[in-house]
């Protein structure tokens, strides 16, 4: 049987989060977690993939204590096992040591076919976890899937690029980052959670990954965060035009260099 | 592969010099993100006296090779295979690492494309090094420290992310955010080519197809004039296309008239579109709701025609028009017109 990761990330809900202005941190108790968007629509393909050939599913994810929550919704909506990778030392790492920590922990596992990803979060959305994970691991990747499917030991998708669709074959082993909204996500069922707060999440810290506490977190970050600053919006006018006057909006525009007019 | 292994600081960080850039093409077409690339990239070379190297992957690159040496590159990279012909992560990933244990680049940069960011995070942690996404402001200072900012949070916080201790330092950029390049008369550069071999264990993505899509890149364009569900119907989009030739801009759109099959899906503004800056949006019969907002308020100037006073996007517009855009959009058109033949009438008495 094709045994399958998906790897989530849980995520503040609201555009509200708050950010600590001392530790250049987001604060995350104010705001409701979710399951972040793409996320499931990657479990989502790992379960038609199961519907179609019987996989396992295992879903994955670096966080705090309480991100057991959204493993758990991920169990409902039909995984197998849920496995939350939680120690102190993992805190506030960048997207090197998440994709260490994720890498070493699929390796732990052992004989994974397909590592599925969302294409990125709605919380600090750089994307690359995902290939990150992937080079960890020395395995191919199929990132911005919209369509994917599996047979015979291939996952066929479809990227979807700025400039075109394109279709890919790439054999297992491969990890495989799915569009946001590509796809309906099933909804969770009573008997399924019931399932999984029976068989409950189990927890990984860094001792059962064999990594060394420098290399995860804050400590094994390449990258600093040395300042936040508000972004200032461009100010405006305000001015109403009648139709009348609607020849000083162009002699405007055309002052400012906006639009150009005539002598061409 | 590197291994479940930590990233690592470099000893010695003045052996990195130099600013390297990939450069993405499709067939002989270099990507409007990459000429952007290369003049921010020029830009920070330049700053403290160091040489700008891009990078070229493909089956044949010559020509390709030669423009970005004419946009202002000093040292090309070109590799060359026909198992290049087509973009894959593996073998791209493999030749850039190479590159870089080679030329020991202080920064590099690539385009915050979709294949932009699949390659680069993956050279990343290839390097043992950190890497800023999707930055919009990059700059360098005296210590030769890249300062790569990223906006956060829904746009509302500009993030100044440092890489201190490894090298090289990279960051992906936001496509439509940098200006591009202009080619440089005389300007000297080097092409270093090479051959390669490509091992056949990293040619294991079969590309089936590939199914171009036209697609309206509002990002790129300097004047946007948009339209919204108060257009009523797909004939709208016809005076807005109208208006939009005669001042050079694109077609935008909010998202209702895209659900209703009245304009295609790559001309919309917002959160789920395209986020866009230009210097002129022109927003008829659109409301201004804050999922439309989010795509276009960084704008320079707005200009709003709407039938309601009290539209939302007014309290962001420059020029307010509270008329029906039937009107409204025709008697622009016209105040346009006239101001042209003037200017003419005026050049011609002068
Ligand atoms: C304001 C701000 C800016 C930041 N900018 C950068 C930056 O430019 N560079 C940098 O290296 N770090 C940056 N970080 C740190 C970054 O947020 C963390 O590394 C984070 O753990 C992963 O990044 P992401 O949310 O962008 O993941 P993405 O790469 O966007 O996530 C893609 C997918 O990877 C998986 N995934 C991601 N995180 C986890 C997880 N914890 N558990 C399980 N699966 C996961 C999910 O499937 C997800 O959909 C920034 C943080 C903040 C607060
Ligand atoms: C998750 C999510 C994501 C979304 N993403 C986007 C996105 O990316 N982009 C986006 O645009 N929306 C997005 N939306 C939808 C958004 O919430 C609004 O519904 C949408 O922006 C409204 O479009 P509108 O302004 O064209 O329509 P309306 O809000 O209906 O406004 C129509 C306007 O036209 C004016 N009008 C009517 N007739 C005339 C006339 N004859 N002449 C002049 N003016 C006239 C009216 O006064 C009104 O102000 C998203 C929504 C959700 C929930």
């Amino acid at each position: 049987m094709l045994n399958i990761v998906v790897m989530i990330k849980q995520v503040p809900d609201s555009s509200e989060v708050e950010i600590d202005p001392v530790k250049m941190t987001l604060n995350r108790t104010k705001a409701r977690n979710v399951v972040n968007a793409a996320d499931l629509n990657a479990l989502e393909y790992a379960l038609r993939i199961k519907d179609k050939v019987g996989a396992n599913i295992t879903v994955i994810s670096m966080g705090p204590p309480m991100a057991d929550a959204a493993i758990i919704e991920c169990m409902a909506r039909g995984a197998d096992r849920g496995i939350l990778i939680t120690d102190r030392a993992f805190a506030g790492a960048d997207t090197y040591p998440t994709g260490l920590t994720l890498a070493a922990t699929i390796a732990k596992l052992g004989n994974v076919d397909i590592v599925f990803g969302g294409d990125e979060t709605t919380d600090s959305s750089t994307g690359h976890v995902g290939p990150g994970v992937a080079e960890f691991l020395g395995i191919d990747q199929i990132t911005y899937a919209k369509e994917v499917d599996y047979e015979d030991g291939y996952v066929i998708a479809t990227r979807d690029l700025e400039d075109g669709d394109e279709i890919v074959k790439v054999h297992t082993p491969v990890l495989v980052t799915v569009l946001l909204n590509s796809n309906v996500p099933r909804h969770q069922s009573l008997r399924k959670k019931i399932d999984a707060i029976r068989k409950g999440v189990e927890s990984w810290g860094i001792n059962e990954l064999g990594l060394k506490p420098e290399w995860v977190g804050l400590r094994g970050s390449p990258t600093i965060v040395r300042s936040m600053k508000a972004i200032k919006e461009p100010e405006h006018l305000h001015k109403t035009i009648t139709l009348d006057k609607i020849d000083e909006v162009v002699a405007d525009l055309v002052s400012k260099n906006i639009i150009k007019v005539g002598g061409k | 592969m590197v291994g479940l292994i930590n990233a690592i600081p470099v000893a010695n960080k003045d052996e990195y010099k130099n600013v390297g850039v990939y450069i993405e093409h499709r067939g002989d077409d270099i990507k409007r993100s990459s000429i952007e690339m290369i003049g921010i990239g020029k830009q920070l070379a330049r700053k403290i006296n160091e040489k700008l190297i891009c990078v070229v992957i493909g089956d044949k690159v010559d020509g390709i090779a030669k423009e970005v040496g004419e946009y202002g590159c000093d040292i090309v990279l070109a590799a060359e295979s026909p198992d290049l012909a087509e973009y894959r992560t593996m073998p791209y990933a493999q030749i850039i690492g190479d590159y870089i244990a080679e030329y020991k680049p202080n920064i590099f940069l690539l385009a915050a494309t979709r294949n932009g960011r699949d390659l680069a995070s993956r050279i990343a942690v290839k390097e043992r090094t950190g890497i800023t996404a999707d930055c919009t402001v990059l700059d360098v200072d005296e210590n030769r420290t890249l300062l790569a900012n990223r906006p956060t949070y829904g746009e509302s916080t500009l993030a100044e992310i440092l890489c201190r201790n490894h090298r090289p330092q990279m960051a992906t950029a936001r496509p439509g955010t940098f200006t591009p390049a202009e080619k440089e008369k005389d300007h000297k550069y080097e092409i270093v080519k090479k051959k390669v071999n490509v091992d056949k264990s990293l040619l294991g993505k079969q590309i089936l197809k590939f199914i171009p899509k036209k697609a309206t890149d509002l990002t790129a364009a300097k004047i946007v004039v948009a339209g919204g569900l108060g257009l009523g119907g797909p004939d709208g989009f016809k005076l807005l296309q109208e208006l939009a030739d005669l001042i050079g801009g694109a077609v935008g759109s909010s998202r209702p008239p895209v659900d209703l099959g009245w304009i295609t899906r790559d001309h919309q503004v917002g959160q789920t579109g395209q986020a866009v800056r230009p210097d002129l949006y022109v927003a008829v019969g659109i409301s201004g709701k804050p999922q439309h907002i989010a795509g276009m308020k960084f704008s320079k100037v707005i200009v709003s025609i709407n039938k309601d006073p009290n539209a939302e996007i007014n309290k962001i517009s420059d020029y307010i028009i509270t008329e029906d855009y039937r009107k409204a959009v025709p008697a622009l058109i016209d105040a346009i017109k006239n101001f042209g033949k003037q200017k003419v009438a005026e050049a011609q008495k002068a």
